[in-house]
């Protein structure tokens, strides 16, 4: 089989002492990354960009794609521990993550999160050596009506993930989409709700919205309640998890694997939707959706087993078709550029040393990080006896550099400060800030593939029923409004 | 540990950089013009575009290049936002004139400054100091689908004879929409006109059949023209590209000679930077675009060096004279008062 030839091909590519180091590099500044808050994958890629210039091709992809993937296995570390997302695609895995901490869990979940992340891995990568052909020139076709589709349906799920009362989740839902109107129209160019600042031109960066609302606010929450709260660490047991988490986790580790690879193949997608998809899927298939927020394990597993996978999924266009569909991706195109190296969809034919070498050292790169993650769960839940009044000062300071380090403009600073101090007043006020958040990523997506649409359709808004694939999609979200309406009118119906 | 294991990745890289084995009378030259107090810290080369886009990698290749031919250290900062905005706002109007903080745009930067700075700030705050290279925009048909085959003016005949049919790849408010408004307006056709929030993304769409017609960079679209996925139609530049003989130019094929939007890259520095400095920079850039394996690497990416500008004693000059043209353009078409 040519798949099989060509992994054992790049085995022997990637099977030098120089390549493991780099992917054993790559691996640990991931995890790094992904740990620190703020300090994101495109951030650490930016800046490790240059030192691959001297490297051989194969090298310095094989080292900046562990970082990628490595990043994912980290952020739930941060999640879990601090109630602080390590980085976007993160955020989710706080919810459900940080109360199993607050019980006493935390091994269990970072166990189960880093197992979810090398199971997703792999099976992405055991995909991508089979199919990464057929797979892009399927996930090609995917054009503005069928990512509407898709928002759409992401936009459902963002209704089930509202744990409180869902006014206040709607509203947040609309703040969400009111934010992400600010900045330059998609369509037409001008500007929107920017008052003339060419700051806000640009729209505000999801990276400082998420530090702010999540890691800001979580540390003036904490430091109000510093003096009389117990330390999380005096309570650790069991730092592996248990018979019955695996039992509850497999299930949300392969449907989050699944939902991953498919939202990292399409354009748009990637780690960031994967993870909040994932999340609301798994609470609308639960038997017991009550649990999710008071420390359900599947709230940890299904989302850290998407961004894994949507790591996989998302690479396979670029490396198969040159095509991009992230900003991380994007900037792995253009360091196979500065190799000189032209990424196309002969790229495989005609380099097959760097596809299959890169694809056999996300084999060997996946197995480094579970062998790094695993004995750290230890060290990491460590890191809760740390003094608040140490570890807060320490993780505002890497708040703000990450943040900088993003777009190099000040003015982020102001709108992570912003949105903490918000944050901060709508956890008092018992707003969810989940939603707001998916909605705020998800919005521009669905106003440009919507008015893409529109524009591309002879007549109007038909266009969604003619294509099959979005007619699909709108019908499936449909149905799962209907039945969030059932399931109100049963509880409404079942109590007294 | 890991930081540590980042300062030897660094260590290794900068140790790696290599020497300057030719060009040591450009050298002496370069050294020659080198002011005694600078630079005394590294310089910044500031990108407005995402780091791995064309424009970045533009930038950090010129960056390298300087470093081996001036000895200084670079280091290359992308400050992105608002399709460039943020940081060419940021160039003409923060940053220090030190010479410490060099520009390396595109002259899309002229469209910011006359139509969205609101006279906060103008295109003569960038003092340019050096042409890097030029790009022309390419139409791109499908080698599959409708409109297989079509020349351009075969295209251009459709949209007029059924008008809102033919779907083109545009990125609104720039130069991917002009060409699109002055064919319309010429020809009296209707296209339905599909944003996209850059070139690429619209090459993508053309690939998947989600457009008809796309516009992009030759840099673009070589992997998918290699693959026989894609067909150059016409090129809106005053020449045919040399690496694509058999592509009639936009005017040509059309017939007219405002068919012209190219790309022009070039590196500048915010007004008021010293005199001595401007030169000592202006230098080094031109020398390392002597360099032959930097030119070899943009050809390699595709671009093309225009003859207007490469001469450094006419490039501003010649370069003012696109900015005004352009300025016509938008004076003609009502976009400025």
């Amino acid at each position: 089989m040519d798949a099989i030839n060509g992994l054992m091909h790049g085995f022997g590519v990637i099977l030098t002492l120089q390549n493991l180091y780099l992917c054993l590099l790559g691996s640990l500044i991931g995890t790094l990354v992904g740990v620190l808050p703020g300090v994101g994958p495109m951030a650490a890629l930016a800046l490790l960009l240059p030192v691959t210039f001297t490297l051989q091709p194969v090298g310095g992809m094989v080292m900046l794609a562990s970082i990628f993937y490595g990043a994912m296995y980290g952020g739930s570390t941060t999640s879990i521990l601090l109630n602080i997302p390590g980085e976007a695609a993160s955020v989710v895995t706080c919810l459900d993550g940080h109360k199993l901490a607050r019980q006493g869990r935390a091994g269990a979940a970072l166990g189960i999160a880093a197992l979810g992340s090398f199971f997703a891995g792999t099976l992405g990568v055991i995909i991508m050596t089979f199919f990464a052909p057929a797979i892009a020139a399927l996930a090609i076709r995917f054009g503005p009506p069928e990512n509407f589709g898709l928002m759409v349906l992401g936009l459902v799920c963002t209704l089930y993930m509202i744990t409180g009362s869902p006014v206040k989740g709607v509203l947040m839902i609309a703040l969400g989409f009111l934010c992400a109107a600010i900045g330059l129209d998609v369509v037409n160019g001008r500007e929107r709700f920017t008052f003339g600042s060419v700051d806000l031109s640009a729209g505000i960066e999801l990276l400082a919205v998420v530090i702010g609302l999540f890691g800001v606010s979580e540390v003036l929450s904490n430091v109000e309640t510093m003096a009389k709260s117990t330390l999380v660490s005096d309570k650790i047991r069991g730092l592996w998890p248990t018979l019955d988490d695996w039992r509850q986790s497999w299930k949300p580790m392969l449907r989050g694997s699944g939902l991953g690879f498919v939202l990292g193949l399409v354009p748009g997608g990637g780690p960031v939707t994967a993870s909040f998809m994932s999340y609301a899927l798994e609470r609308r298939v639960s038997d017991t959706p009550e649990r999710f927020g008071e420390g359900a394990i599947e709230g940890v597993a299904g989302p850290e087993s998407a961004n894994n996978a949507a790591v996989a999924g998302s690479l396979i266009p670029v490396l198969s078709l040159g095509i991009p569909g992230n900003p991380v991706t994007a900037l792995l195109l253009g360091a196979l550029v500065i190799h000189g190296i032209q990424p196309g969809p002969l790229f495989v034919t005609q380099r097959p040393d760097l596809f299959w070498g890169i694809v056999a050292s996300m084999y060997v790169g996946n197995v480094f990080l579970l062998l790094l993650n695993l004995p750290l769960v230890g060290l990491w839940a460590q890191l809760l006896r740390i003094p608040y009044r140490v570890l807060f000062p320490v993780v505002l300071l890497l708040s703000v550099i990450g943040t900088y380090s993003a777009n190099k403009n000040v003015f982020d600073l102001w709108v992570m400060l912003g949105f903490g101090i918000a944050g901060y007043v709508l956890r008092k006020l018992e707003y969810d800030l989940a939603p707001f958040v998916i909605a705020f990523v998800l919005a521009p997506m669905l106003e440009q593939s919507m008015r893409q649409s529109l524009a591309m359709s002879a007549d109007g808004a038909m266009i969604f029923f003619q294509r099959p694939g979005t007619a699909l999609l709108l019908a499936a979200s449909a149905v799962l409004v209907a039945l969030m309406f059932r399931r109100k009118r049963k509880t409404e119906g079942g109590m007294p | 540990m890991k930081f540590s294991a980042i300062a030897l990745a660094l260590a290794a890289a900068l140790a790696a950089t290599p020497a300057a084995a030719q060009g040591g009378d450009t050298k002496a030259e370069l050294a020659k013009l080198k002011p005694k107090d600078f630079p005394t810290e590294p310089i910044e080369f500031t990108v407005v575009y995402p780091a791995g886009g064309g424009m970045d990698v533009t930038g950090r290749l010129l960056a390298k290049t300087v470093e081996k031919v001036s000895g200084d250290r670079i280091i290359v900062n992308n400050r992105t936002g608002g399709a460039g905005m943020v940081g060419h706002t940021y160039l003409a109007t923060q940053a220090k004139p030190d010479g410490y903080t060099v520009g390396v745009i595109a002259n899309l930067m002229w469209g910011d400054a006359m139509l969205r700075a609101q006279n906060r700030w103008a295109y003569t705050d960038l003092e340019p100091i050096g042409y890097i290279n030029s790009d022309a925009l390419i139409w791109i048909g499908s080698t599959e689908g409708p409109y297989k085959g079509m020349s351009v003016k075969q295209i251009v005949q459709t949209a007029k004879d059924k008008p809102n049919t033919v779907r083109i790849a545009t990125v609104p408010g720039s130069m991917w929409d002009y060409i699109v408004d002055q064919i319309e307006a010429n020809f009296g056709a209707k296209f339905l006109r599909v944003p996209f929030q850059g070139g690429g993304a619209g090459i993508t769409a053309l690939i998947g059949g989600n457009v008809d017609i796309a516009q992009g960079f030759y840099s673009e679209f070589r992997g998918h023209l290699e693959a026989g996925k894609v067909a150059p139609l016409g090129v809106a530049a005053p020449d045919r590209m040399d690496f694509l003989k058999d592509m009639p130019t936009m005017n040509e094929a059309l017939g007219g000679n405002e068919y012209q939007w190219i790309i022009i890259r070039f590196a500048v520095v915010p007004k008021g930077t010293q005199a001595d400095r401007k030169a000592y920079l202006g230098a080094a850039v031109q020398a390392a675009m002597k360099d032959p394996e930097l030119i070899a690497e943009y050809k390699k990416a595709g671009v093309y060096f225009d003859s207007k500008l490469t001469n450094p004693a006419t490039m501003l000059q010649n370069l003012n004279a696109y900015a005004t043209r352009e300025k016509e353009f938008y004076q003609k078409t009502g976009r400025l008062k």
